[in-house]
């Protein structure tokens, strides 16, 4: 049997790889419906983030039963998530009806094929 | 091409130094020395203090409920913009017809989706759930109706003028909420602290005005983003 030896740390670890994969999408694909996926990965990312740091190992669901002494995590960045999921929820419609105007105005969401057809205009 | 592909290099790098810099700074947090007294505040005198046995609902309509006529007031602002920047026409992609199974299937589906959504909304202060769940289930509800039945029934049933209402309904309530709190004595959308009568915690008449804000949150939330939803849809 081997023991597997985990890092009191991993799920810190695990949220900065989404973010950072997060990151990379953002920056590298040109289309911006992937651009708001992306920063949608970052956002899951911060909530991961967040939970994890409020977790208790052993801990229940933070709802107290009258006179039981059980241990429960800490509920303070789970509300705090809440208000991030809302703002969340809420850039990403914004965004995507930007994209939508966007798309109506220029033919394409592609960032580069948008840049071609700017300079062409411009001429 | 060659461009393209330094580009992705370039952006590469500069991830991995992110990484490198934000694993650096987390290596060793959780030996960090942070007093939690506020959240032993809430674990130990939560119940007590609001009433509430879901201590998560306890800060958001409580101790945080300022907070929360913030959240509410974002989804307001981007239902509001996204229904004034988008064009008023159905949109292409959902001309797919389905066939009579799917369609019976969503009819048989909707009434459990109202007995989950209202559970949540109404068992908020006691069980997982609240305001901001229960309205997203509401507001996947009218997806699903557009989804299949198509926009036009949706926009019949429910047009976006009466939703509009229903929100304006969950905000005023929410605000009038708060200023029964200012007449009472106490400050903005105090609960407890304006001696409104608490009730024995874990009934469902407890938690003093939480369950009345809690109605007014997921009025608004389902509201707000079914209204979103209606409006990217609709397309030239």
């Amino acid at each position: 049997m081997i023991d597997i030896v985990v890092h009191p740390n991993i799920y810190y670890f695990a949220s900065i790889v989404l973010f950072l994969i997060g990151f990379y999408i953002l920056l590298t694909h040109p289309n911006l419906i992937k651009k708001v996926i992306g920063l949608n990965v970052m956002d899951s990312a911060i909530f991961f983030f967040f939970v994890a740091v409020g977790f208790v190992s052993d801990g229940g669901s933070p709802i107290v039963e009258a006179g039981s002494e059980a241990l429960t995590v800490n509920p303070v960045p789970s509300g705090l998530m809440l208000t991030g999921i809302v703002v969340s929820v809420s850039v990403t419609a914004f965004a995507l009806a930007i994209i939508i105007k966007v798309y109506q105005h220029y033919g394409t969401i592609n960032v580069e094929e948008i840049y071609v057809v700017r300079s062409e205009r411009e001429c | 091409m060659k461009n393209i592909s330094f580009n992705k290099l370039f952006s590469f790098s500069l991830v991995s130094l992110l990484g490198v810099l934000l694993l650096i700074s987390f290596y060793d947090i959780s030996n960090l020395e942070v007093t939690l007294s506020l959240s032993e505040h809430y674990i130990n005198y939560g119940v007590e203090e609001t009433g509430a046995i879901n201590l998560v609902t306890a800060i958001l309509f409580d101790y945080r409920a300022f907070d929360t006529i913030g959240e509410a007031t974002v989804i307001f602002t981007a239902a509001s913009i996204v229904a004034l920047i988008l064009p008023q026409h159905e949109a292409s992609m959902l001309k797919t017809e389905f066939t009579p199974i799917v369609h019976q299937s969503i009819a048989f589906i909707l009434p459990f989706f109202w007995v989950i959504s209202i559970f949540l909304i109404a068992y908020g202060h006691l069980s997982p759930g609240g305001g901001f769940s229960g309205g997203v289930i509401i507001s996947a509800m009218s997806i699903l109706i557009i989804f299949t039945y198509g926009f036009h029934y949706m926009t019949r049933r429910f047009n976006v003028t009466r939703l509009s209402l229903i929100e304006d309904f969950g905000a005023l309530l929410f605000l009038s909420i708060g200023v029964f709190g200012l007449i009472y004595g106490g400050s903005f959308l105090a609960n407890s602290q304006a001696g409104v009568y608490l009730g024995n915690p874990g009934e469902l008449l407890s938690g003093g005005l939480m369950p009345l804000s809690n109605l007014a949150v997921g009025a608004k939330v389902g509201t707000g983003l079914s209204i979103i939803f209606i409006s990217l849809t609709r397309e030239d």
